[in-house]
């Protein structure tokens, strides 16, 4: 009995669509019903996209960069362009910032509502999904009216943006995010009022605001736990310089937190629509920008709906970048589910999973990590092929 | 604290048109920006190829007929097409469109997915050359 005792057991969930229809493995150690370790393997999906960027033209790589995540696909190319740009040294006119930042709130709040659903459907609540979802839909087809497609908007181009807003989008806009302020007012009361909802949120999955900050949590996982982080707030880029937003935070940081933030965070992105709709300027949304890039490297930072995203251009002054590093805020989330998941039921898995709004393929980046005393684990195709015929000596 | 807060709205539920739609019968209508197939006149073009060169997908063949006399057939693969309108945001002779009235995309055959834009003189001619044997294969070794 001593010895049974001594050994683990570890329930793994995953690859295939744990909780979230994306592909990650996990591995519960649990002692009856609670977690007493967790251990996270992801890498099921990676695609090579920065070693690809390598044998594009910068106008390619925006679009390939666009597809890197499928929900925020315009924060990676505004991330990206605003490194070119940077490069270049050029500067995007004021329309066209102002319609970047449109394009960023409007898919702030496809994300956000997206993920909202999803939670709800992971906690077994999916009356609530079913009517986020078809609210979603409006913002999808606003997101559709103004760019010409549902989900790779392709609002950037180099040195400016694709599309404009005239008065009668800017009025149907205005009467959409109208409908949408009063359901999320309404979703704001479900999810605080709900007692079977707060059964599955309230008080679990407590991220302290230290441990946040020592994890490295961004977005409004971090924002959830009372840590000040918001791109568009502590360097503002773009147009955010100019319509500046408000940080939504809360002290809690359990899981009606995260709930909350991110509802509020809706509100936010209504008014900041509202207001680019009211005060934008006429004027220019492209300049012109050289083929070839000069020489140099770049970071760009922006905040994506899940926190903070990291690109790192290096140019080599021919049409094509040398290096991308793309840095996506779900892979800085992830340390706070393996340490918030000591002590929790094995049944709260997956809400807590949902909580950091995971996206997988987003984050999937092979990195190599050299040590003094480890000689490099690279291999070129003829040292694979002598270390094969060598193993099998 | 309360139990059953979306009731309310299960309720209202009953007495609304479904969210969804019957899609092959009733269809929507396409907003006028969107970025369905591509649709190109042969009589601006330049033959500039700055759309086959910023193509993220090589979705665009120019194909030269006649340098000298602007003729250019473009093969399109709307299969492989992103719908991302760089190409129309390049061209400066605005012979490139997206067009919203063709985006539904379903074939059984793979013809359906290589389209030929250009005078129907430049067509024929250019299908004709590839169909002549021995012009276009590499040789052999």
């Amino acid at each position: 009995m001593t010895e049974a005792k001594k050994e683990k057991f570890i329930v793994p969930i995953g690859p295939q669509h744990p909780a979230l229809k994306e592909p990650g493995n996990f591995e519960f150690t649990v002692d009856g019903e609670i977690v007493t370790d967790a251990a996270v393997r992801l890498g099921f999906v990676h695609r090579g996209i920065e070693k690809a960027c390598e044998n594009r033209n910068y106008t390619q790589d925006l679009y390939l960069l666009e597809r890197v995540c499928g929900i925020c696909s315009h924060v990676h190319a505004t991330a990206f362009v605003l490194g070119v740009e940077k490069l270049a040294g050029v500067q995007a006119p004021p329309r066209a910032e102002a319609i970047r930042v449109l394009a960023a709130e409007l898919e702030r709040i496809h994300s956000h509502l997206l993920w909202f659903g999803v939670a709800a459907h992971e906690a077994g609540f999916d009356t609530l999904f079913m009517y986020t979802w078809r609210d979603r839909e409006v913002v999808m087809d606003i997101l559709e009216t103004l760019s010409g497609s549902r989900v790779h908007y392709s609002v950037n181009i180099l040195g400016g943006v694709k599309i404009d807003v005239d008065q009668k989008l800017s009025d149907l806009i205005k009467k959409d995010m109208d409908f949408l302020e009063e359901r999320t007012e309404y979703y704001m009361k479900v999810v605080t009022t709900d007692d079977t909802f707060l059964g599955r949120t309230r008080g679990i999955g407590t991220l302290s605001k230290d441990r946040a900050k020592l994890l490295g949590a961004v977005g409004p996982t971090a924002r959830a736990s009372g840590v000040k982080r918001d791109i568009r707030v502590n360097a503002p880029y773009s147009g955010y310089k100019e319509f500046p937003v408000k940080m939504v935070i809360d002290q809690t940081g359990d899981l009606e937190a995260r709930f909350v933030v991110r509802l509020k965070e809706l509100y936010e992105s209504y008014r900041l629509i509202r207001e680019i709709l009211e005060k934008i300027q006429p004027g220019e949304i492209t300049t012109r920008i050289k083929r070839k890039i000069p020489e140099g490297e770049v970071i760009s930072r922006v905040e994506a709906p899940r926190g903070e995203l990291f690109y790192y251009i290096k140019s080599n002054g021919t049409e094509m970048p040398d290096r991308v590093k793309v840095r996506t805020p779900s892979l800085c989330n992830w340390g706070t589910i393996t340490d918030v998941a000591v002590g929790h039921k094995l049944a709260d898995m997956p809400m807590l999973l949902a909580g950091i709004d995971p996206c997988f393929s987003c984050n999937d980046r092979m990195v190599e990590i050299r040590s003094d005393s480890q000689p490099s684990q690279m291999m070129n195709w003829d040292g694979l092929r002598k270390y094969g015929i060598e193993y099998y000596r | 604290m309360a139990i059953g807060v979306l009731f309310g709205d299960l309720v209202k539920a009953l007495f609304t048109k479904p969210a969804t739609q019957n899609y092959p019968f009733t269809k929507t209508i396409a907003p006028e920006r969107l970025r369905g197939k591509l649709v190109y006149d042969p009589e601006k073009c330049v033959g500039c190829m700055l759309c086959m060169k910023d193509c993220p997908s090589n979705a665009i063949e120019l194909l030269t007929v006649d340098k000298i006399n602007k003729k250019f057939v473009m093969r399109y693969h709307p299969d492989r097409c992103v719908f991302c309108a760089q190409c129309v945001q390049l061209c400066r002779f605005n012979c490139l469109n997206m067009s919203n009235s063709l985006w539904e995309m379903a074939s059984t055959t793979k013809e359906a997915f290589e389209v030929y834009y250009g005078r129907e003189e430049d067509i024929a001619f250019l299908l004709e050359r590839a169909a002549q044997p021995g012009i276009n294969e590499p040789p052999c070794e």
